[in-house]
């Protein structure tokens, strides 16, 4: 009888307890020592049995509702983030898998002071009916935690959870609206999570949810009901399929780092074949159209990698297999286990491919995990991951970021405990500040659109790259007060600013932005602790020609955008904030970024190089005149033939200046060539155009 | 206007002019040729200098300093001596001469386009027209220009200076005012009653010899160069020693910068090696200060200077010129210098007495030959 064991049990643990406690406390001199011995004649606080009737299971929802803070609703500015970014993940995960070219809508309205609803539609392939309520009210409900594939979502827990702090906060249902087609009807929910028993509760339709015909009547009913619904799409086609949940919450909404907007856009550069269309709180309207047609290849699920395995659960493996033989059991619960390589493996283990599994002990185990991890085996196949591409981080990273010279670099696989991963990096660099770039008559503009209540906040907030040092400068710089109202400068305030704007160097204060990402889903929190950050500090980038202090970020206009794909993303905590470093993922980012910091470095290095022979030959310019002109007065031949003459001399002598740029001081093409692949060199005033566009359009 | 149909170029002229064309045609010719253009100058430094020991002068060797337009470092300089030599050119084609002061006003402006001036100072024009001399091979006088004025003499002698007679018995206690260009067809002697030359360093020492009336004496012409002699005295010193057949005695401080200057008139100096053959006196003297004169006159501590480290440096590289190296009483007489530790100026003899100098030192020093060679 078990039960009685453990009592007694616990009461020999008790006394041992208690002796030791006499023991420590001897020393003491307080009159509390003599109570140890009238501790039998005491009341116990509890008995084994009372506890025991205390003891239950604690339902998932139950701990989480609890600790929130683990799944990223710590505050309710990141509470709106989360939120949204769950349901994001959601939608593209499922669109991707359903071979759909995502179509986003994203909502967010202010319902009451701190509190927000927000409506997440997408163009997926919708969800059946019976489904529903367990993906929305269920937490630990999934397709994606038994499979070593490369999702956005992992665990089944995000989206629930979401719905769970919205009823928890006001009371108000998760609204789920789904259509798998344009025939069948569409499936309508209110749904509460019973946190006790981790249950979704249907509110309408009698518990049953409602389904609301397709065609002309359905529509008068979603209208009559005030069901939210966007019927058409960018194309103008009619929504026929897809999902649309909508979640009020007690949120704040912010600008800035870490926001909403902070991931759609960054959402929108991994995920360039993505339109979302955003609607903010202030009922600003933003789309990001996708540049690519081309889905991202569907990764496929794979098996464990034997490099990956270790001893513990290999034996658990061999112990759970129906393979009879070991040859078999390799072979078909690895990756990448050929028979030969099987052979192999066992010879270097001393069995016999043929032994059989259920015989294999620990001794025998134990050798074959070594001879695993002495076998070469290949790496985990590449299309479990299906990783951007460099051509398409190129691409994304240039529509949002502004700069003159793009590099990427997409590392093949590797693995971390049996899960393959792979590295891509990006990396923009120039563009230097908006605020260095942007003109008299936008100035006036922005300023007078700003909402900001000081000189010092509308500089910081308006311009990327200016943070508080150097918008104090400008302020200095420009004999206004950092308090000042930016709305009501007079005309001849904003000129001064505007000289003062341009005539500051920001480069110093600048520090390079790093924007981390894992399976293409923006990390926004904890950037200490995370992986990325880390290899970012720990790369030398001093050698690449940025200036850099031991252990931080390198100063100067820099964009890193860092990208891990995995079938098993390692976060440090379930609010997916932070990557773990496992060394090898350690490695292979240190690998990514040195390959984009050389190829930086070598763009630094040239661009400084053509500029020496610009300035040289500009010297030599300068003095040609003067050459051509003291020439003539002493022999009287013709100055402006002269100077010609002069001139193409030079320009022979400063051939150098002309291979790396055309005439009008640009660098040509030729030079990608020999930058490798990867490399995007923008023409500076395109750029500049772009910037200012850019900088026109964000309010 | 720069054409001036009266401007009667002289020989002289017209070899210099010839050779100023060269140098621009040289330039046009390289620019036709799609080649760089450059200028050849005669180094001017211690290497290229070679001392004659038959001569006993200074002589310019044969090393060359091209100097490119297409060369970042090189590019300014060679853009400044064109622009020196077309300065020469106006000059010479009107007929006027000017300070090498006035020739960097001339050519001294901003270069079109930048902020930049063609010369920021004089410091910059001088060497760059020594260059244009040693290049051209011409004379400073031949490219109408001179050097500031510097030294003063006075004597029973007189002169001819562009047309003017002036009897330097009579120039009160001013002197006759050395001027910087002193070749024949400017200063003409015409009657010398001297019978030597003494030559001291600064002008506090050439007025005590003045006002004490050393030269009617004696029978003197008395010279200063203000320190470091300038080309006029150099020559005019010269032009004495060989026409007139009057011994140079020197009178300079007892520290390395009046060994140089002893150096400099005896066998030229290095930057002008060139014109050693015009200006060098192989057979000029050094009466003094002596190394030895603090204990033989018996001078104060108080009127010593202590040397100071470059002193004895720039003493030790004095002592290894080759025109030094071989004269046992040179070798001697620097490092005693070296050895008492400290420098002594002429006016060190003042503290004896007012005219010790010119009444008991000076006197005594030529009755004995007590001299350097």
């Amino acid at each position: 009888m078990p039960k009685i064991k453990k009592v007694k049990r616990s009461a020999i643990t008790r006394t041992k307890k208690k002796v030791r406690r006499a023991a420590s406390s001897n020393g003491q001199t307080d009159g509390r020592v003599g109570t140890n011995g009238a501790a039998p004649t005491k009341r116990r606080r509890a008995t084994a049995k009372s506890m025991a009737a205390d003891q239950r299971d604690i339902s998932v929802s139950e701990f989480f509702a609890k600790n929130r803070h683990l799944l990223g609703y710590d505050n309710p500015r990141k509470a709106l983030l989360t939120t949204i970014k769950e349901a994001v993940d959601n939608s593209l995960d499922a669109c991707e898998e359903a071979g759909i070219l995502p179509e986003i809508w994203v909502h967010v309205e202010q319902t009451g002071p701190a509190r927000y609803k927000v409506g997440i539609q997408d163009n997926g392939p919708g969800i059946l009916k019976k489904q529903i309520p367990l993906i929305f009210g269920k937490l630990l409900y999934g397709s994606k935690f038994h499979k070593l594939r490369m999702s956005r979502g992992q665990q089944g827990i995000g989206i629930s959870a979401a719905g769970m702090y919205g009823v928890l906060t006001t009371g108000k249902p998760v609204k789920i609206l789904s259509k798998i087609s344009r025939r069948k009807p569409t499936h309508y929910y209110e749904i509460q999570i019973d946190t006790q028993r981790n249950l979704p509760q249907i509110l309408n339709g009698k518990g049953q949810g409602v389904d609301i015909p397709p065609g002309e009547a359905g529509r008068k009913y979603i209208e009559k009901h005030g069901i939210e619904w966007t019927e058409v799409n960018a194309q103008g086609e009619d929504v026929v399929h897809g999902t649309r949940v909508t979640i009020e919450l007690e949120a704040k909404y912010q600008r800035g780092r870490g926001s909403v907007d902070e991931y759609l856009e960054q959402t929108a550069i991994a995920n360039p074949h993505v339109t979302l269309h955003y609607l903010d709180a202030d009922a600003n309207a933003h789309t990001y159209e996708r540049s690519t047609d081309h889905l991202p290849p569907e990764p496929k699920e794979i098996k464990p990698h034997p490099y990956g395995v270790e001893l513990g659960r290999l034996q658990a493996m061999l112990k759970d297999t129906d393979a009879p033989t070991l040859s078999q059991f390799l072979t078909g619960s690895f990756s990448r286990v050929s028979s030969a390589v099987a052979r192999r493996i066992c010879a270097a283990a001393g069995l016999t491919t043929r032994a059989n599994t259920t015989r294999i002990g620990h001794q025998e185990s134990d050798a074959l995990y070594k001879a695993i991890q002495e076998t070469k085996i290949s790496n985990p196949t590449t299309d479990c991951i299906s990783p951007i591409g460099e051509e398409l981080i190129l691409r994304g990273l240039h529509q949002v970021v502004p700069g003159e010279f793009y590099v990427a670099a997409t590392r093949p696989p590797n693995v971390y405990r049996g899960n393959p991963f792979q590295i891509e990096v990006g990396l923009a660099y120039g563009g230097g500040s908006t605020a260095q770039r942007v003109s008299l008559e936008v100035l006036r503009e922005l300023l007078g659109e700003t909402d900001a209540r000081t000189l010092r906040q509308f500089l910081i907030h308006t311009f990327n790259g200016v943070g508080n040092d150097a918008a104090e400068k400008i302020v200095k710089e420009a004999g206004t007060r950092s308090r000042q109202s930016p709305g009501k400068l007079k005309p001849r305030e904003i000129e001064k600013l505007h000289a003062a704007m341009r005539s500051v160097n920001l480069d110093d204060g600048q520090t390079m932005s790093v924007m981390r990402y894992a399976n293409r889903v923006p990390l926004q929190f904890q950037h200490s602790g995370c992986a990325i950050t880390q290899a970012v500090m720990g790369t030398n980038w001093r050698s690449y020609g940025l200036s850099q202090s031991r252990g931080s970020l390198p100063s100067g206009p820099v964009t890193v955008m860092v990208h891990m794909a995995s079938v098993w993303v390692p976060f440090t905590s379930e609010s997916k904030e932070a990557i773990a470093s496992y060394p090898e993922i350690q490695k292979e980012l240190r690998l990514a970024l040195q390959a984009v910091g050389r190829k930086l470095g070598m763009y630094l290095r040239r661009r400084l190089r053509v500029k020496k022979e610009g300035d040289r030959r500009a010297t030599f310019l300068r003095y040609l005149g003067e050459v051509a002109s003291a020439v003539s007065k002493i022999n009287e031949t013709d100055r402006e033939e002269l100077y010609g003459q002069l001139l193409k001399v030079a320009k022979k002598q400063t051939a150098e200046a002309d291979v790396k740029l055309d005439d009008r001081g640009r660098p040509v093409d030729e030079e990608q060539q020999d930058f490798g692949r990867g490399v995007l060199i923008v023409d500076p005033e395109d750029a500049d155009e772009k910037l200012l566009a850019a900088t026109r359009a964000s309010p | 206007m720069a054409k001036k149909p009266e401007v009667k170029l002289t020989g002289r002229d017209k070899r210099t002019m010839g050779e100023l064309v060269g140098l621009a045609d040289s330039v046009v010719t390289a620019a036709r040729k799609r080649q760089e253009p450059h200028i050849d100058i005669p180094a001017r430094s211690l290497s290229n200098v070679k001392y004659s020991p038959r001569k006993r002068i200074l002589e310019m060797g044969n090393n060359k300093n091209r100097r490119h337009l297409f060369n970042l470092s090189q590019a300014k300089s060679y853009m400044q001596t064109v622009l020196v030599a077309s300065g020469c050119k106006q000059l010479i084609e009107q007929g006027k001469t000017t300070s090498i002061r006035g020739l960097f006003y001339l050519l001294k402006h901003t270069i079109e386009g930048t902020k930049e001036e063609t010369f920021d100072s004089q410091s910059d024009c001088d060497p760059v027209i020594e260059d244009v001399e040693v290049a051209l091979e011409s004379l400073r006088e031949e490219l109408h220009l001179y050097a500031q004025k510097k030294g003063e003499m006075v004597g029973p002698i007189t002169l001819i200076d562009s047309g003017d007679t002036i009897d330097c018995s009579r120039m009160g206690s001013g002197g006759f005012g050395i001027p910087s260009i002193v070749e024949p067809d400017v200063i003409k002697f015409q009657k010398c009653d001297a019978k030597f030359v003494l030559h001291v360093e600064k002008d506090t020492i050439w007025q005590r010899f003045n006002e004490d009336k050393f030269w009617r004496k004696h029978k003197c012409i008395l010279t200063h160069g203000g320190g470091q002699p300038s080309r006029g005295v150099r020559r005019l010193l010269h032009r004495l020693h060989d026409e007139l057949k009057l011994p140079i005695y020197c009178l300079l401080d007892n520290d390395p910068w009046g060994y140089y200057i002893y150096s400099v008139i005896k066998q030229g100096s290095i930057n002008l090696a060139h014109e050693s053959r015009r200006m060098a006196i192989p057979d000029a003297r050094f009466i003094g200060l002596r190394s030895k004169d603090f204990d033989r006159c018996g001078l104060s501590k108080s009127v010593t200077i202590d040397l100071s480290d470059t002193d004895r440096k720039r003493a030790r590289q004095i002592a290894n010129y080759p025109w030094f190296v071989k004269k046992r009483p040179w070798q001697a007489e620097i490092k005693r210098m070296l050895d008492n530790g400290f420098k002594l100026e002429v006016e060190a003899l003042i503290s004896k007495d007012i005219s010790y100098v010119t009444e008991e030192y000076v006197p005594a020093r030529l009755k004995d030959k007590d001299w350097l060679d």
